[in-house]
């Protein structure tokens, strides 16, 4: 099931511009391999969840999927044939703001030539470029 | 402290002068420490790179500074993949220094055979050591690490007169039985609910309007 914050400030957000690179979040901290974006872009609780299922039906529980995005946003939308007016629409799906250089997943426990292949698998769900990338010793 | 990094003084500051070295394919550096004055250095990218990929903390600087010294701080760009400045700390050769050293696994543990995975913990342990016998890294081997075992921090073997900086109990890596994926997510969302709660919203409250 997709992911959702359990409790918000505001329902309803306005939409924003992604602007620059990431300066938080672009380092493979938990597991040895990491997916990073290289484009900026907003990705949906769903395709979280279609990456998580891509990566975990690969490695069948030999290593450990780590999630590092959150979709903290809500994204709203008007009924079709509905008149203009009448306010902003009701709250539709959950999207996690990405900037250049997130790390989106990471796996651990796998050796790098498993983690290249289930890489490939998730990085087909992504609607934006994406990476491999390592740990890093210093 | 085998080779030697050659180093170039640089008058040049700035953020626009710097943009211009790294890419004229060179490093901008600072060597500081010990009482005496913070010199401005450069450094030519590729022995940085060779530097990063050996990963020794120790260094020996040669050309305009000659000095031993400590890689303290390395920054990188967003994506880790050029770096952009150098810090290094003067240190002697019998001094302890404070450094975090990467853990790596060496082997293959047994439980693995049992259906178990090797979960590793901890990646870098913080060591206390005289600068001439830092290792590059700490290496672990798991070629004992049974289903259900662990290695805690205690355990590592290091250099003479090294000192662990880290709780000796904490766990550096373990062999545990994968568990099955659930559907609700640990990292604190929720799944399959409708909308999520409102903070300062009544419960009879429909859109949460003022009016």
């Amino acid at each position: 099931m997709a992911l959702m914050p359990k409790r918000v400030k505001h329902r309803k957000v306005q939409r924003g511009r992604i602007k620059g690179n990431a300066t938080r979040g672009n380092k493979v901290v938990f597991g040895d391999y990491g997916l990073q974006s290289l484009e900026p872009g907003w990705l949906k609780a769903q395709t979280i969840e279609a990456g998580r299922i891509a990566a975990t039906q690969y490695i069948r529980g030999e290593g450990k999927l780590y999630i590092r995005v959150f979709p903290h946003r809500s994204i709203t939308s008007t009924p079709l044939e509905t008149r203009m007016g009448k306010g902003k629409g009701e709250p539709e799906y959950w999207v996690a703001t990405i900037r250049p250089g997130t790390i989106l997943y990471e796996l651990g426990g796998v050796s790098e030539q498993q983690a290249k292949i289930c890489f490939a698998r998730l990085a087909h769900k992504m609607p934006f470029k994406v990476r491999m990338v390592k740990r890093r010793a210093m | 402290m085998s080779d030697v990094i050659e180093v170039k003084k640089r008058d040049e500051t700035g953020t626009l002068r710097m943009r211009r070295l790294r890419s004229s394919g060179r490093v901008p550096a600072v060597v500081y420490g010990q009482g005496k004055d913070s010199v401005s250095v450069s450094i030519a990218t590729r022995d940085v790179e060779k530097m990063i990929r050996s990963g020794r903390h120790i260094v020996e600087l040669g050309g305009d500074v000659t000095e031993d010294a400590l890689v303290k701080e390395v920054q990188w760009d967003a994506f880790g993949s050029h770096v952009l400045h150098l810090d290094f700390a003067r240190i002697d050769a019998g001094q302890s220094v404070e450094v975090a050293l990467t853990v790596e696994l060496r082997g293959v543990a047994p439980g693995t055979r049992s259906g178990g995975v090797v979960k590793h913990m901890l990646h870098e342990l913080i060591v206390k050591c005289p600068a001439n016998k830092m290792p590059e890294q700490l290496e672990v081997n798991i070629n004992e690490l049974e289903l259900d075992q662990v290695i805690t921090a205690g355990e590592i073997a290091l250099p003479d007169a090294a000192e662990l900086l880290v709780d000796g109990s904490e766990i550096v890596v373990t062999c545990v039985t994968p568990s099955a994926e659930t559907e609700t997510d640990e990292d604190g969302g929720v799944s399959g609910m409708a909308e999520p709660e409102v903070i300062g919203r009544k419960a009879d409250d429909d859109d949460g309007d003022d009016s």
